[in-house]
């Protein structure tokens, strides 16, 4: 019996990613309320990437695994501070939200270096992420308007998830590589290295 | 003073044969100062800072803690451009403010968000109408900026109705209560 064709669970995660950080931006450069982002934030970017981020663990990806995992939950927790605000439930303030914002973009870093060895539409994706939250974090430390240079910033990083998803997807329907992510920005190490393990091996 | 005397003498004559002269009296002689204007935006702004969003609905109630004598504070948002919350106002809640004039064609919010875009807040003077009277009355408020999260242009604002004090004079005076040790009392 042929084997059923498993789906990647990343078309899943980027689209949520995607989707639910480019409503932010459009409410963060003041286009649009803050209705939608709550719900999208916890069906979408919340529940639905974080459920794609659980599959990645059965692909081996443990990059995906991790990344998707944790920014459904970024999502979920986002939402919740939202509601919890308007609730008066734990209510945070912009330095609470700043701290907040601190941790992510700490936590983001991390993944950053890794995004530089996988390819370089993700390494330009995380990029974009990191330089987002970065600004995002001076918004709520003392420069508030650069939410909306955030906004823009992370609409490009929302573009560019969406853009990967779509090199998955169209390489599948397609059957060949129609937008293609490019080369990693960290490269394999090259000859040098592998000589050395091979002179370790003999040694 | 004298024409605003006369205004209301006349709004309570118009007024009085619709019975509705002991609202306007009581209205004339309990106004609010520019210090419990001062205080009140003070304190509403610290109250957004603790309570968030959902401090806000509050400030739609136009028998509550932030209503008082002849004046009361409302909350706008300079970048979003609406009217958060205004107690007397119900219409106005969640509409754009920017194009707002008085009748002098003054751009009331635009003023109000630069003067409250400072540190310590600021005043502006324009035409607004004073609750209980009727047309216009010259209207001096202080806006001060409300930090609360997930917003970045929110502001507050009270004024007094007054025909002789001028924004000059009330900044002086928020800067001595924001700093009374440079303003020694003799």
């Amino acid at each position: 019996m042929a084997e059923q064709k498993v789906g990647n669970p990343a078309v899943v995660g980027l689209a949520g990613f995607g989707l639910t950080t480019m409503v932010l931006q459009f409410h963060n450069v003041g286009w649009m309320g803050i209705g939608p982002v709550v719900w999208l934030g916890l069906i979408f970017g919340g529940f639905a990437q974080m459920v794609a981020g659980l599959q990645e663990m059965k692909t081996g990806n443990n990059f995906g695994y991790c990344a998707f995992t944790a920014y459904g939950c970024f999502w979920i927790a986002l939402a919740l501070l939202l509601i919890g605000n308007h609730y008066n439930l734990y209510v945070s303030s912009k330095s609470d939200i700043g701290w907040f914002l601190i941790a992510w973009t700490l936590f983001t870093a991390i993944l950053w270096v890794g995004a530089l060895r996988i390819s370089g539409a993700l390494a330009l994706t995380f990029t974009l992420l990191l330089g987002g939250f970065v600004l995002l974090d001076l918004a709520h430390f003392g420069f508030p308007e650069l939410t909306v240079v955030a906004g823009y910033e992370l609409m490009l990083c929302a573009a560019m998830a969406w853009y990967i998803m779509a090199h998955l997807i169209f390489a599948d329907v397609f059957g060949r590589d129609v937008l293609p992510v490019g080369k990693p920005w960290l490269r394999a190490p090259a000859a040098p290295v592998a000589t050395l393990k091979v002179a370790g091996a003999t040694a | 003073m004298r024409a605003r005397t006369l205004m209301v003498a006349a709004a309570a004559a118009l007024a009085g044969a619709a019975g509705f002269l002991p609202g306007i009296a009581a209205a004339a002689e309990d106004a609010a100062s520019p210090e419990e204007v001062v205080a009140k935006v003070g304190a509403a702004s610290r109250f957004l800072n603790e309570k968030g969003a959902s401090g806000i609905a509050e400030f739609n109630n136009a028998s509550g803690r932030w209503v008082w004598k002849d004046s009361y504070v409302f909350i706008y948002d300079c970048r979003l451009d609406r009217m958060v919350a205004h107690p007397l106002r119900p219409d106005l809640v969640g509409r754009p403010i920017m194009q707002i004039t008085d009748n002098n064609g003054r751009l009331i919010f635009k003023d109000l968000c630069k003067a409250g875009g400072d540190k310590r807040g600021g005043w502006v003077e324009y035409l607004w109408t004073r609750p209980g009277a009727g047309g216009v009355s010259r209207k001096i408020s202080y806006a001060l900026g409300a930090d609360i999260a997930f917003s970045t242009g929110l502001q507050v604002a009270a004024g007094v109705y007054d025909d002789t004090a001028s924004a000059a004079a009330l900044a002086k005076l928020t800067d001595k209560m924001a700093d009374p040790a440079k303003y020694p009392a003799h």
